[in-house]
């Protein structure tokens, strides 16, 4: 698996909020939400919309595709509403400082 | 010769310098100056777009792309379809730049223009400007057509006088080098009862090779008028590929057009064919074999603008790995289209679970007198075709190899020019051997 990659400031994104990177030519939603960080692929499993664009709901743990709406769990990347029924790619994430690195999962 | 770049991307400066660099009538610089302006203007493509929604092109870096104003000095790679085949005439452009072009004499004297775009303008400029000024593609569609309009170079251009029917194949091919920028441009007029064939292709000199390709296919074939167009997609698996293809099929003309995709890491491709002039009739073959991550879009529009023409388009694509392809299509018939036959079909053979095949066939009729049909299939290789063909001594890889070149027959059975099947066959089968599932 290839190594933690340094992808941002943890100043460069609220909580809760996301952003997109991208890592070694990939699209990366990368998510603060309640003190935690999370990536996820920056793809709906259900239309290949761009979640960095949905909605987040930290409270929920969710972060939704802004086409029709499919819900996916920011931890795990599992689908857990219809139209999505496959997940999206999730990849490990470490904070050193102020720095924030995502490991690609897959 | 060594690869020389324009400035900075494509930048005014840029431009400039590329305008600097052709020596061409004045009418084309200023054709080129609209649809640079207008490339200046429009943004990006935008997934929000219904066009553009399946195909995520937000890891393409224009500005890590420059305008080429030299040839690369690279080895050509082989040409597949022009293998064996008597040739009539011959033209190769790398990196955008023409190279090599011929043209038997027996046509050269019977009034045919062929051959690399730089040199056949340079000479008949003024008998192509009208065909220029056609615009069959709109250079203002969106900002790969506008970069298309702006910048090409390289390509070729086929004129076939009146009733001139030439019986041996022309070839154009075009090669990128690793990195490189294909901004090659097609145009092919059959005048009045001309007949031809063009087998065109395209290729990068390493197999994962990057680049970028923007290129327009203009076909315009004029009243009883021939033409067979067999079109080779085969760059490196790391190339951006954007099309805009454009076919004018007038009365009692006909075109077969057949396509072959199999390179690209992204391609993007709006095809159409609209028939013009009554009984008019267009074939179209698609054969798309994906792999790796590769992501393959074809936009097809079938546009019946007159009485009692035919149209009938079939697209296969066998998918692998985690790629992807997206397939939409629609047959538009205008209101005095009446007695319109029309037929567009897209089948998907699914050779891994990962892979994906979107097929999004569509009608819009406005009238009242037509026939107009379409299907479209997605679906695993069946188990027990595997099973009968293993109990036959088959191994599971061969017995893949075959379904999936059965698959494909039903497009190769369309094609009448032997090379052409045999090419297509041949580089379709390669890609079969490393099936792993």
């Amino acid at each position: 698996m290839d190594d933690f990659l340094a992808v941002a400031q943890t100043d460069e994104v609220d909580d809760p909020g996301s952003m997109l990177v991208e890592i070694s030519d990939r699209l990366v939603v990368l998510i603060h939400a309640a003190g935690h960080w999370y990536a996820l692929d920056d793809i709906c499993t259900h239309d290949g919309g761009p979640l960095s664009e949905g909605p987040l709901d930290a409270a929920e743990g969710t972060i939704a595709c802004p086409r029709h709406g499919a819900k996916f769990d920011i931890k795990t990347g599992a689908a857990l509403t219809m139209p999505a029924t496959k997940p999206t790619a999730s990849h490990d994430v470490k904070v050193e400082g102020s720095q924030v690195f995502v490991r690609l999962c897959e | 010769m060594t690869s020389t770049l324009a400035p900075t991307g494509f930048t005014q400066e840029s431009f400039d310098a590329f305008l600097a660099s052709l020596d061409e009538p004045e009418w084309l610089t200023e054709l080129r100056g609209s649809a640079w302006q207008r490339f200046g203007e429009l943004g990006m493509p935008s997934g929000r777009d219904e066009e553009w929604m399946r195909t995520d092109i937000r890891l393409l870096k224009l500005e890590k792309f420059s305008l080429s104003t030299a040839a690369s000095d690279v080895t050509t790679p082989p040409a597949l379809l022009a293998e064996g085949v008597d040739l009539g005439g011959q033209s190769t452009s790398v990196d955008s730049h023409g190279t090599v072009s011929f043209l038997e004499d027996s046509w050269a004297s019977r009034g045919v223009l062929f051959g690399n775009f730089e040199a056949v303008i340079a000479e008949h400029g003024d008998r192509l400007r009208p065909y220029f000024e056609r615009r069959l593609v709109d250079p203002f569609k969106d900002k790969f057509s506008a970069l298309s309009a702006a910048c090409w170079s390289g390509g070729c251009v086929l004129l076939v006088p009146k009733g001139v029917r030439i019986d041996q194949p022309l070839h154009t091919l075009s090669v990128m080098s690793n990195g490189g920028v294909d901004l090659s441009r097609t145009l092919v007029i059959l005048e009045e009862g001309a007949e031809a064939t063009l087998l065109a292709e395209t290729a990068s000199t390493e197999q994962h090779g990057g680049g970028l390709h923007c290129g327009t296919i203009e076909l315009i074939v004029e009243k009883d008028a021939r033409l067979r167009y067999v079109n080779l997609q085969n760059w490196g698996d790391g190339v951006w590929h954007f099309a805009h293809q454009m076919a004018h099929v007038g009365e009692a003309a006909g075109i077969q057009w057949t396509l072959g995709a199999l390179g690209a890491r992204l391609a993007k491709v709006n095809q159409r064919v609209a028939l013009v002039g009554q009984d008019a009739e267009a074939q179209v073959n698609g054969a798309m074999f994906t792999q790796g991550k590769q992501h393959l879009t074809y936009n097809t529009h079938q546009h019946h603008k007159a009485a009692y023409c035919r149209s009938d388009l079939l697209y296969k694509a066998a998918l692998q790995g985690n790629s992807r392809t997206v397939w939409r299509g629609m047959i538009k018939v205008d209101k005095g289209a009446q007695r319109t036959d029309a037929y567009q079909r897209n089948d998907n053979l699914m050779l891994a679970t990962t892979a994906r095949a979107d097929s999004i066939p569509g009608l819009e009729i406005e009238a009242d007198d037509v026939r107009c049909t379409h299907g479209s299939t997605s679906g695993r290789v069946d188990d027990q075709q595997l099973f009968y063909a293993m109990t036959r001594g088959y191994t599971r890889q061969e017995a893949v190899r075959m379904i999936v070149t059965g698959f494909f027959q039903q497009v190769f059975d369309r094609i009448t020019i032997e090379s052409v099947r045999e090419a297509l066959g041949e580089a379709i089968g390669r890609r079969v051997r490393d099936i792993g599932e």
